[in-house]
């Protein structure tokens, strides 16, 4: 899906020099005029498109993983996902969840996969953010991620290091992830236990982070026998029946 | 048998966060190291059943964890994947949002064969799609002070942000 034609090395190298010099302002506005989605969206190319409101459209990806695989792409041209103010992120996956349940209905898929890449290195193809949902079943060889156990030391390695910069980010924008509180009462109840804990939330408590050794290692054995599901069902599966397939 | 997640959830196991209706996770069994969960408190078995305020939430939390992550961690990348249902290789029955930091060259490969369709197959996903999307467009209030947010250079050295808009079209 290249929108140009291949540059001469001469025009590469200009291309680069001048990247090179932009500013960022600059930059995001060079982007956008490159951008295949924002023509998209700007109705300058075709395309099948599901949804559409003021903040986002949905259509069926041109290169799809499965039938009926489609994007939720914002109408604003973002690079990457760190660029999107809060309110929209929690509108882009509010469209998502629709669009899963859409395609589990609709589509008797067996589930769905809701894929982000961000970056290169993440396997992002094009320079606009966008929301993957991708219709899945046993053996698709979509994103078949194997897991694998990480070294403890790693693990708390990685803790200690993104802990102060990840409160950092959760302080400042504190009064917009609070969500409405009478909507979430049976959360409430089920918390009640910890409430008292919970309390100072503005400064995540230290404590609770020293597990005893004993429990992670039960812990860790309990991850091994996950259920097994019956997989010859996948014929007509609604939403309760994936539901049920863990219980 | 209980839930792995509401295990994790109850012995505050690795955690990075936790609020009334969330924990954030660091993972010992995961894709690449510094894999994070954001998990609803609550047992959520799939995506369709977590109520919008939760989801929402969850999802502009994972945003924070990924950048985070980029700053703390120097990753060049990150996933953000939820794998809903077993179909999609879901094993444990809660609800979670995964955040997988990316360098590259990892061996990681979340590419997919594009799957060649013909044309009327495409046009038959499109239409039974767009008669089951039956809803109302949903407007967003948009803060009065947030519009793109703004990169600045050399915050965090090279920036993330600035590298991801350099890179060539």
């Amino acid at each position: 899906m290249q929108p140009q034609q291949q540059l001469t090395e001469e025009q590469q190298k200009q291309l680069e020099e001048k990247i090179k010099n932009m500013s960022p302002e600059e930059l995001q506005e060079f982007q956008k005029q490159q951008c295949i989605f924002c023509q998209i969206i700007a109705g300058k190319i075709p395309s099948k498109k599901v949804y559409e409101d003021e903040t986002c459209i949905t259509i069926l990806d041109v290169n799809p993983a499965a039938k009926g695989h489609v994007l939720v792409i914002p109408k604003e041209h973002y690079a990457i996902m760190p660029q999107i103010p809060d309110t929209e992120i929690g509108h882009l996956f509010r469209i998502a969840q629709k669009m899963s349940q859409v395609i589990l209905k609709s589509l008797q898929s067996g589930g769905t996969s809701i894929f982000v890449a961000n970056g290169l290195a993440a396997g992002q193809r094009v320079q606009h953010f966008m929301i993957h949902i991708i219709p899945r079943k046993d053996g698709d060889q979509v994103l078949d991620l194997k897991d694998k156990v990480i070294d403890k030391e790693l693990v708390h390695k990685v803790q200690s290091a993104v802990e102060n910069k990840l409160n950092e980010h959760l302080g400042v924008k504190k009064e917009v992830v609070d969500v409405e509180k009478h909507k979430l009462e049976p959360v409430k109840k089920s918390s009640q236990k910890k409430k008292s804990q919970s309390e100072e939330k503005d400064t995540p408590e230290k404590d609770l982070l020293d597990t005893e050794e004993d429990e992670i290692e039960e812990a860790e054995e309990a991850e091994g026998d996950t259920s097994e599901e019956p997989k010859e069902k996948y014929g007509d599966v609604g939403l309760d029946d994936i539901a049920n397939l863990f219980k | 048998m209980k839930c792995d997640y509401c295990e994790i959830i109850e012995m505050k196991k690795n955690l990075l966060y936790e609020d009334d209706n969330i924990v954030v996770v660091v993972r010992d069994i995961a894709v690449t190291p510094g894999q994070i969960s954001v998990i609803p408190k609550q047992h959520f078995t799939i995506l369709e059943q977590v109520p919008t305020e939760i989801l929402t939430k969850c999802a502009i939390v994972a945003n924070k964890v990924s950048m985070s992550v980029f700053e703390s961690l120097g990753s060049h990348g990150t996933n953000i994947i939820v794998k809903n249902g077993t179909g999609a290789g879901q094993t444990i029955p809660h609800f979670s949002l995964d955040i997988i930091p990316r360098q590259e060259n990892d061996g990681i490969n979340t590419q997919w064969k594009s799957k060649q369709l013909m044309e009327d197959e495409m046009d038959m996903a499109f239409s039974t799609l767009k008669d089951a999307v039956d809803m109302p467009i949903i407007t967003v209030k948009k803060l009065p002070d947030e519009g793109p947010k703004k990169i600045k250079d050399g915050e965090w050295g090279e920036n993330y942000m600035l590298k991801s808009l350099r890179r060539l079209p």
